[in-house]
């Protein structure tokens, strides 16, 4: 298995052609997808976020290693699906509407299929009733919003109160970050978490898992 | 009365040409736009700095050319002046004259990027200091394409220029035209801009009013936070945007 450390180094380093070489090849020796996956492929992106807390690593690293893991994931995933394999959590994520910004929701959107969770990625200026679609037709476990302007994180209220006009509010966990988010808003709106980056995003959506599987 | 004006850069010609007619005696202390690049709680402690080194004993009041900007202002502490801050949450509030308009043009016009003659002659990145401690250069946004392709590789580099740099959502440009400005020339410059990047294209009119009453003392509670010595200005992630609240 010397060639699978070489898996979690190439997604480190953010190398998606060898990344995706080297899970392709791993396939076709017969190793089991869930073990590519969770041996190699999520350590290596906790790796990646570590490595972004301590500041040895930029926003251009997590992304090309996020890119990296997505190539690998995409040619493991029809097969995980087959096996009838779980993820931890069904995050239904997007920028609020109104709002068209999508470099940090892309980030961590990005980092949180890397840790494990599948995305419905809704995109950009996503109005709160494509949220509850989510929860209610793809049963979405997670609602993530983001949000770059204080002129469009009133959003983020309305979308929470679409959830409970809809009645799916207790169904979810909504966590909310962006530029100018904070705990405090977090709280005033009734969010179930917040974070102020991506990496930190992942650890937060993994304790607001525990239990619902 | 007598006020100090501290403003950012980007209204130098309308506050200018606001103060030029104000019944008012105004100082102006302009500050570098850069403060929007180094986070809000950066850009308050400079802006704070600047308030608290104000003569308490020249001034009846000190007004801002500032709007919420990403929360840069929010925290702001009033010690022993008044201080007035207009409800808005950026500078396009001021330029187009009221909250509501802006946000009525915001929100049937996403993927708009606003400019004015400020906005052409001072938006352009910072530099020194100001840059150095820029967030973008912190969190490694700051690079060229060729120190992308040197760091990462040219694969990489071109997929994180496109993420980082592409504005891939805006599609149009605005230009604000506020009535003051020798000739067409920024607008031509914004037009050339949208022809490059084929986007579209328009120019709506200024309005100088909220500019004007700002600098004239007209300080409607709607449209202007007074804050009292001995309180801070929070935000409401509300309408009002902004509200005063005791230091404790």
């Amino acid at each position: 298995m010397e060639d699978l450390k070489e898996l979690f180094e190439a997604i480190v380093d953010g190398n998606a052609g060898k990344s995706k070489a080297l899970t392709a090849k791993a396939l076709t020796e017969g190793v089991d997808p869930q073990e590519i996956l969770n041996k190699y492929m999520i350590p290596a992106m906790d790796e990646v976020g570590r490595r972004f807390e301590t500041n040895e690593y930029f926003v251009p690293e997590l992304l090309i290693a996020a890119r990296a893991m997505k190539g690998s994931l995409e040619l493991i995933k029809p097969r995980l699906v087959a096996s009838g394999a779980k993820p931890i959590g069904k995050v239904a994520i997007g920028t609020v509407k109104g709002d068209l910004h999508d470099i940090g929701k892309n980030l961590v959107a990005a980092m949180l299929e890397g840790g494990g969770f599948e995305i419905i990625d809704l995109g950009v200026d996503v109005t709160p009733d494509k949220f509850v679609k989510a929860v209610k037709e793809k049963g979405a476990s997670i609602i993530a919003l983001s949000a770059l302007l204080t002129t469009t994180m009133p959003s983020m209220k309305t979308t929470i109160e679409g959830l409970k006009e809809a009645g799916v509010r207790n169904q979810v966990k909504v966590i909310i970050g962006g530029a100018p988010v904070t705990q405090k808003y977090a709280d005033e709106i009734g969010a179930d978490g917040y974070s102020d980056n991506a990496s930190s995003a992942v650890a937060l959506a993994r304790k607001l898992s525990v239990g619902d599987n | 009365m007598r006020l100090k004006l501290i403003s950012c850069e980007i209204f130098y010609r309308e506050m200018c040409y606001a103060v030029s007619q104000s019944p008012n005696l105004i100082e102006i202390e302009f500050l570098p736009k850069g403060l929007h690049d180094i986070g809000s709680a950066g850009m308050l402690q400079r802006v704070q700095e600047v308030l608290d080194k104000v003569d308490e004993t020249r001034y009846d009041a000190v007004i801002f050319g500032y709007g919420l900007c990403n929360n840069g202002l929010a925290g702001l502490r009033a010690r022993t002046l008044p201080v007035v801050l207009p409800r808005a949450h950026d500078c396009i509030t001021l330029f187009l004259g009221s909250k509501e308009r802006y946000l009525d043009y915001f929100n049937s016009h996403l993927g708009t990027y606003f400019k004015t003659s400020g906005w052409i002659e001072r938006g352009t990145s910072s530099s020194g200091e100001l840059n150095q401690l820029s967030i973008q250069r912190q969190i490694g946004m700051d690079k060229s394409y060729d120190e992308l392709v040197e760091k990462y590789g040219e694969e990489n580099a071109q997929f994180l220029y496109e993420t980082l740099y592409g504005y891939k959502n805006y599609s149009q440009f605005t230009y604000i035209e506020m009535g003051i400005e020798p000739g067409d020339m920024f607008e031509q410059l914004t037009r050339n801009e949208a022809a490059e990047k084929g986007w579209e294209f328009e120019k709506v009119k200024g309005d100088m009013s909220m500019i004007q009453r700002l600098v004239n003392g007209v300080w409607d509670n709607k449209e202007f936070l007074v804050l009292p010595p001995g309180q801070r200005m929070v935000t409401t992630f509300g309408p009002d945007i902004i509200k005063a609240e005791m230091i404790k």
